[in-house]
């Protein structure tokens, strides 16, 4: 018993002397904003506070790691301009000219009929009403504001610039890798396999920098909007192929290279209990024919397991998303796995909420409503991709894509019967100095079969300090419960 | 001294009440500017029997009451500190001492060792601290480490000792695992190959601290309660053990090591694993008067002579190596059931010199001694999500099967060891999928001992009305064709079970 006392006093001292020590050694070395943070700037209901506004990289990031993602406005909207061939703001205004900046709440359908032509239809129809069962995310009213030019940084429109023409596509539309070196593929998307192109920039978007570090919280409503989840994660991510941003540039690694690896995130649940500790670690290949690997820490196992890579089409944990829908569309097109036959439908202009600028939007207790979120006219791609395999969860999926930037807004898949079962609304946040939309986003996902919704608010901060020990078998470990 | 153990639990109970149910906890707190989640459940479970034998009851067999809370504490990005405290009580003690079939059957009795579990490790469950400088990560304190690939049989995850005193569930599924006084360390070498993704060592030693084995069910109403296995003895039932346990001494004997690769290598965890330590649950062997009645008991409350079985025994070394190998086999994936391929999961460990009871069968397994045998334990599992519309059209079906299979490389020519043959077969099947958006989780396993003939199988039907509360109707039943045999000691054990648990954080 002596020696147990000894044992647990070496222990502790250990353990302060380590407290007392480590704090000053790494302090600085992996700054984050936790879902605790990011709370005391905005609650997640009932919080108007434009919390981009103090909540800024230029507080959070270190100087020099602001200084290197930060770039002239004025001259990001020049070269994108000339990137993408056009400046959104004189491509809408076409159609219904008639609603312009403004307030407009959903009592007024009757007196402005060309908010119904102008909105996208399952918006208008089902979520520009005052809020309530079954869904969250209804719009009571919707602050329209004048059209921006949204440009994205100096790196990407120099990389497209430099590769531009070079990004080829089979004959089946399916990319040549070794042809894609960085920046968006196909700045001007055109020809045969037009949408596939649009996809394609979809895929290889800059979904933030190169590395770095999510803050997320959902909640998940049932169809009386009682709220039966609530979850808070964290995560990891990495781009090892055509990085502009952040050393090194090009591939991350030789390893990457020789692999043929895209991208790996590294996803952790803090709460709620039983979901605390488990530890998610997923692996993209550029090979369109190779499955992702998918590595589990299972908090009651205390065990690294191998999951199904080809598991891709079940929801996860009771969420309104499969993982074939992560960051609201992230599939490889590909002849063999899935394979989607891809079709412009429509190429115009919608009044859509499509960025967050300040932070201000919001949504509120009472019918979990959306409030204070700018919505403007937006030139728009719609695809639609359908499905050849007959044995997929879904027959064709809707994509709404931002045609000046390519970054999705809203996606609905329909399953094998026509109906629509799961639909996702990303209002991605967008940081004019960086000329970047990261993932820092407010989400909502819904069952529309299962009548569930989750709202969800992602904070990402780019991240040079995550690396492979943090995505690797080490991340899971160190990261599990 | 009982007043204030009492009072230390009442303390306790209290204090993990008031967190449990206090809207002023949340699930993260900020000390010192750094984050500290808290989490925590109760559960209240009640289950019925069904049979009314000596060895069971036919009305309340168990309330267990658990009250669970963890904390895990980022002191800093790199060094954090995790604790988990639990308290469990079985109030069918309580409940169940008024009426006298309980008592004259002996179960009351065990009340000093099922009621309420106050020792300091069980209630004191995870206490680590976890450094994670560069490549390395070290833990130091009262943790678990799970080897291993398989769910239902345990091969190679043999350094945490189990709590099964109260049957194969026990009291909930993470905490049978008795974390133990342990130090690790972790190294994962940067890799830059193709065929080589990931590489980790871990080292885990234990100094034997304080010596916790494995937490087996008992032998006798009134030391296994309403666990207590029934051996068939014609005329007479098997009651407490006598005897002396010898168990290796704190820091001088019982240091275990052990040694393990990791890697994820050509789309395949695999794993080699080397342990050099003891064994978590005893050999014995009966020493005179061997069985025994003992006053003041001599007789069950149905006539039946209860006989006592005299032992001595002590904790063997377990020497082993092992292998695992993980593997999705996308060549198996197939359209008609939903495209998602099989994942096989391969253990096998290799235990040199194992120490075993053998016994005469000619004394009736009264003569007996302690012999050794290299002991072979391999298993394998597939596990298979499927679609199938017919009975679930929106969310798939998670199956899982397993093989096991353990040989006694030496097993004796005219000895018996208790419990084995030479080849000994196990196998075991889940199933389960969800309804209502995952509200709804029916699933079924079954446990089958091959050799024995003997079947355990556990329907249970899980409510999630949401984050917070649970709802679990079961039930476990035992079916065994030869009379005291695997899984047939269990046979009287059959009841129903109904627990509601409430989580927060």
């Amino acid at each position: 018993m002596k020696k147990v006392k000894i044992f647990v006093v070496c222990f502790w001292v250990l353990f302060l002397t380590l407290s007392a020590m480590l704090p000053i050694l790494w302090a600085a070395e992996e700054y984050k904003v936790t879902a605790q943070d990011l709370e005391q700037y905005k609650k997640i209901v009932d919080d108007p506070r434009p919390y981009l506004k103090e909540l800024t990289y230029k507080k959070i990031l270190p100087p020099d790691v602001y200084a290197k993602l930060t770039f002239d406005v004025e001259e990001m909207k020049v070269q994108w301009a000339e990137v993408v061939g056009f400046r959104a703001p004189d491509e809408v205004g076409k159609i219904a000219p008639e609603i312009k900046p403004g307030t407009y709440s959903y009592k007024d359908k009757a007196k402005y009929p060309g908010l119904k032509e102008l909105m996208i239809p399952l918006q208008y129809e089902e979520f520009f009403k005052p809020g309530g069962p079954p869904f969250v995310g209804c719009f009571p009213e919707i602050k329209v504001v004048p059209t921006r030019q949204y440009y994205l940084a100096l790196p990407i429109a120099k990389a497209t610039k430099e590769n531009i023409g070079r990004t080829k596509l089979d004959d089946k539309g399916l990319i040549k890798e070794e042809t894609y070196m960085a920046g968006v593929p196909f700045p001007k998307p055109e020809g045969k396999f037009k949408a596939n192109q649009v996809i394609y920039n979809l895929l290889k978007r800059y979904i933030g920098h190169e590395n770095q570090y999510f803050t997320a919280t959902t909640r998940g409503f049932t169809r009386n909007l009682r709220i039966d989840q609530d979850m808070v994660n964290e995560a990891c991510w990495i781009r090892f192929k055509g990085r502009v941003f952040m050393e090194p540039y090009g591939w991350y690694d030789e390893r990457a290279k020789s692999v043929g690896e895209e991208f790996s995130f590294k996803f952790f649940y803090l709460s709620p209990r039983d979901m605390f500790g488990n530890v998610m670690t997923s692996m993209k290949y550029l090979d369109p024919d190779k499955y992702d690997q998918m590595l589990l820490y299972i908090n009651a196992l205390r065990r690294v397991r191998l999951m199904s890579a080809t598991d891709i089409q079940d929801s996860i944990g009771g969420a309104d998303v499969i993982y074939a829908d992560s960051f609201i569309y992230s599939q490889k097109l590909s002849s063999t796995i899935f394979p989607y036959r891809c079709e412009v439908i429509a190429e115009r202009e919608y009044l859509v909420p499509f960025a967050i600028l300040d932070g201000s939007g919001y949504m509120s207790s009472k019918g979990m409503e959306l409030h204070d979120y700018e919505w403007e006219r937006r030139p728009m791609y719609v695809v639609k991709m359908t499905q050849l395999d007959k044995n997929f969860v879904y027959s064709y999926r809707i994509l709404y894509i931002d045609k000046e930037t390519f970054y999705p807004l809203l996606i609905l898949n329909y399953d094998q019967k026509g109906r629509l079962y799961r639909s996702g609304l990303v209002i991605s946040a967008y940081f004019p100095e960086m000329g970047m939309f990261n993932y820092t986003s407010d989400v909502m996902m819904y069952d529309h079969l299962d009548m569930h919704s989750s709202f969800s608010r992602t904070f990402v901060i780019p991240a040079p300090w995550v690396g492979r020990k943090d995505i690797n078998m080490r991340g899971l470990v160190v990261k599990g419960k | 001294m009982k007043k204030k153990r009492f009072l230390i639990l009442f303390l306790m109970v209290g204090w993990i009440t008031t967190l449990t149910f206090s809207s002023a906890v949340a699930e993260e707190f900020s000390v010192l500017g750094r984050p500290l989640q808290l989490f925590g459940y109760a559960t209240q479970e009640m289950s019925f029997g069904f049979k009314d034998t000596y060895d069971t009851e036919n009305s309340l067999n168990s309330a267990l009451m658990n009250l669970f809370v963890e904390g895990d504490y980022a002191i800093t990005d790199k060094l954090k500190f995790y604790g988990s405290s639990m308290l469990t009580v079985d109030w069918a003690y309580q409940l169940n001492s008024h009426r006298d079939d309980w008592n004259e059957k002996l179960f009351s009795k065990s009340r000093n060792k099922l009621n309420v579990d106050d020792k300091y490790w069980m209630l004191l469950k995870e206490a680590r601290l976890t450094w994670t400088p560069g490549d390395f990560m070290f833990r130091a304190g009262k943790q678990i480490v799970s080897w291993g690939e398989l769910l239902g049989f345990r091969i190679m995850d043999q350094i945490n000792p189990l709590d099964q005193r109260r049957g194969f569930l026990d009291v909930e599924f993470e905490t049978t695992i008795i974390p133990i006084w342990l130090l690790r360390a972790d190294y994962y070498p940067k890799i830059n190959s193709s065929w080589l993704q990931d590489l980790g060592f871990e080292f885990v030693w234990n100094p034997n601290a304080d010596f916790i084995p494995n937490q087996d069910i008992m032998a006798g109403n009134a030391d296994g309660g309403i666990w207590a296995p029934n051996v068939p003895i014609p005329g007479a039932h098997m009651a407490t053990a006598y005897g002396r346990i010898d168990t290796p001494q704190r820091w001088k004997e019982g240091n275990e090591f052990g040694l393990r690769a990791k890697a994820n290598m050509l789309g395949a965890m695999t794993t080699l694993n080397f342990f050099y330590g003891r064994d978590n649950s005893p050999v014995t062997q009966l020493v005179p008067p061997f069985m025994s009645p003992v006053p003041p008991h001599i007789f069950a409350s149905d006539g039946d002579v209860l006989l006592h079985p005299f032992q001595e025994g002590h904790y063997p070394l377990l020497k082993f190596v092992g292998l695992t190998v993980a593997k999705e086999i996308i060549p198996l994936k197939a359209s008609f059931l939903g495209d998602v391929a099989p994942t096989v999961y391969f253990e096998a460990m290799y235990a040199f010199d194992s120490t075993f009871t053998f016994s005469n069968p000619l004394s009736g397994g009264v003569l007996s001694r302690f012999g050794k045998s290299d002991d072979l334990r391999t298993g394998i599992e597939v596990a298979w999500k499927v679609k199938i519309p017919a009975l679930n059209a929106r969310t798939y079906f998670n199956i899982t099967g397993e093989f096991f299979w353990r040989r006694i490389m030496d097993y004796p020519s005219f000895e018996e060891i208790a419990g084995y043959k030479k080849n000994n077969y196990q196998t075991f099947l889940s199933v389960n999928t969800s309804y209502f958006h995952n509200k709804l989780t029916p699933s079924f396993t079954w446990i089958h001992d091959i050799n024995s003939n003997s079947n355990y199988f556990i329907p249970k039907l899980v409510y999630d009305y949401d984050y917070h509360w649970h709802f679990t109707l079961g039930a476990q039943l035992f079916k065994g064709a030869k009379p005291g045999q695997g899984l047939q000691l269990f046979d009287n054990k059959n009841q129903i079970y109904f627990k509601v648990a409430y989580k927060w954080g």
